[in-house]
């Protein structure tokens, strides 16, 4: 009752506010000089942008991969165009999860309730994350490239050099694939591997859906 | 009517219901600045919105759950000034000369800020008296969760409450 009392005092002083050019303002919504202000500065609008260059540039990489592909089916480059097929797959995926990620932000309506709207927003950006640990597991591929039959049947620095370097990066790739996620993410290398702004705020997003899926839980009386 | 018909339409539904928005807006950003720029966006946001517009809800159900996811969103990015102040596409606040007078009216805007977001949002409209029913549908949560999160939001209002007056 106290808090309510207190809330009363409270509404009357910012009841006091008032916004001065709130009348011009609105008359000039449709104009196109605001609608433009406006667009630009929606932030959701502009992370779909930035995905939207991000499709651009992969589906740049996507052909070029396809043309590399399409001229190594033979059998002598079988390992060259393994890998490519590989690191292809892991792009192909990329860009189909950008494009997904632009058909979540135009599903956002933020109309709909408070908890489906936080969690669309959230997946948003932690989906980054996600993203990320599955390219990982194109690395071992980055150095299949130059395999053949030839040096490995001939030279033993394949076995004690190339070979291990191949294992390695697999054993770590799969590391990183398992063990990237928000419950490591106050461990130092997490934080080494994801330092910046960017990340910062991509991590927060994780942590703000736990706290989402945490709060539609019922809660015993 | 739809919320939108014409800009006057739209306009006498703002007005109506500034209070709302700027009340929002206070517990959302601490920053004047931020509060300006934040008003303007869950303005536009209506505006953007109004389309959509279900009539199965109320008007104002519809105006909180866009102004408050407005105000989530805008409070959880890292942001830059949009519009300058001056600028006639720059909405201008006039607070009240004393906005918040006594010293337990800071502690309780300290202490509402101080919660997480959604508990912010709900005990926004618990203190606007809506029913369970009104907060399960704009948080979109069952009225029995509201109910238990609600209860224990004000407890710790009102021990945070307290402990600032000491």
């Amino acid at each position: 009752m106290e808090l309510t009392n207190l809330w009363k005092q409270y509404d009357q002083t910012l009841e006091r506010a008032n916004i001065l050019n709130l009348q011009s303002w609105v008359l000039h919504l449709q104009t196109l000089e605001l609608l433009k202000t406006e667009k630009a500065k929606s932030r959701l609008r502009s992370l779909g942008n930035c995905k939207k260059g991000m499709i651009v540039i992969g589906i740049l990489w996507v052909a070029f991969l396809i043309f590399l592909l399409a001229n190594s089916i033979a059998v002598s480059k079988i390992f060259f165009a393994l890998s490519v097929a590989a690191v292809l797959g892991f792009s192909i995926y990329s860009v189909l999860a950008y494009v997904w990620h632009i058909v979540l932000i135009d599903e956002i309506d933020n109309s709909e309730s408070l908890m489906e709207v936080q969690k669309k927003t959230a997946t948003l950006k932690a989906s980054t994350l996600n993203s990320t640990r599955i390219l990982f597991l194109q690395t071992p591929f980055y150095s299949t490239f130059f395999w053949n039959w030839q040096w490995m049947s001939h030279d033993p620095k394949f076995w004690y050099i190339a070979f291990p370097v191949t294992l390695l990066l697999t054993a770590a790739s799969i590391w990183l694939y398992r063990n990237i996620d928000i419950r490591n993410a106050d461990k130092k290398w997490f934080k080494m591997l994801f330092s910046g702004k960017d990340w910062t705020s991509v991590i927060r997003a994780m942590k703000y859906l736990d706290e989402i899926e945490e709060y539609k839980k019922d809660l015993p009386q | 009517m739809h919320p939108t018909d014409t800009e006057q339409d739209f306009l006498q539904l703002i007005l109506a219901n500034k209070g709302i928005i700027l009340k929002i807006c206070q517990l959302y950003c601490p920053d004047r600045a931020d509060r300006e720029d934040l008003t303007q966006d869950i303005i536009y946001q209506l505006w953007r919105s109004a389309g959509r517009y279900n009539k199965e809800y109320r008007f104002t159900t519809w105006m909180y759950r866009v102004a408050l996811n407005t105000a989530i969103s805008f409070y959880r990015t890292d942001r830059q000034r949009t519009t300058l102040p001056l600028s006639p596409l720059h909405l201008t606040i006039e607070e009240a000369a004393d906005p918040i007078g006594t010293e337990r009216l800071a502690g309780l805007q300290h202490c509402i800020q101080g919660l997480k977001e959604l508990d912010r949002a709900l005990i926004l409209l618990y203190f606007e008296e809506k029913t369970y029913q009104d907060m399960a549908e704009i948080m979109g949560l069952s009225e029995t969760n509201v109910a238990t999160r609600l209860s224990r939001v004000k407890e710790k209002l009102k021990k945070c409450v307290q402990s600032q007056v000491k």
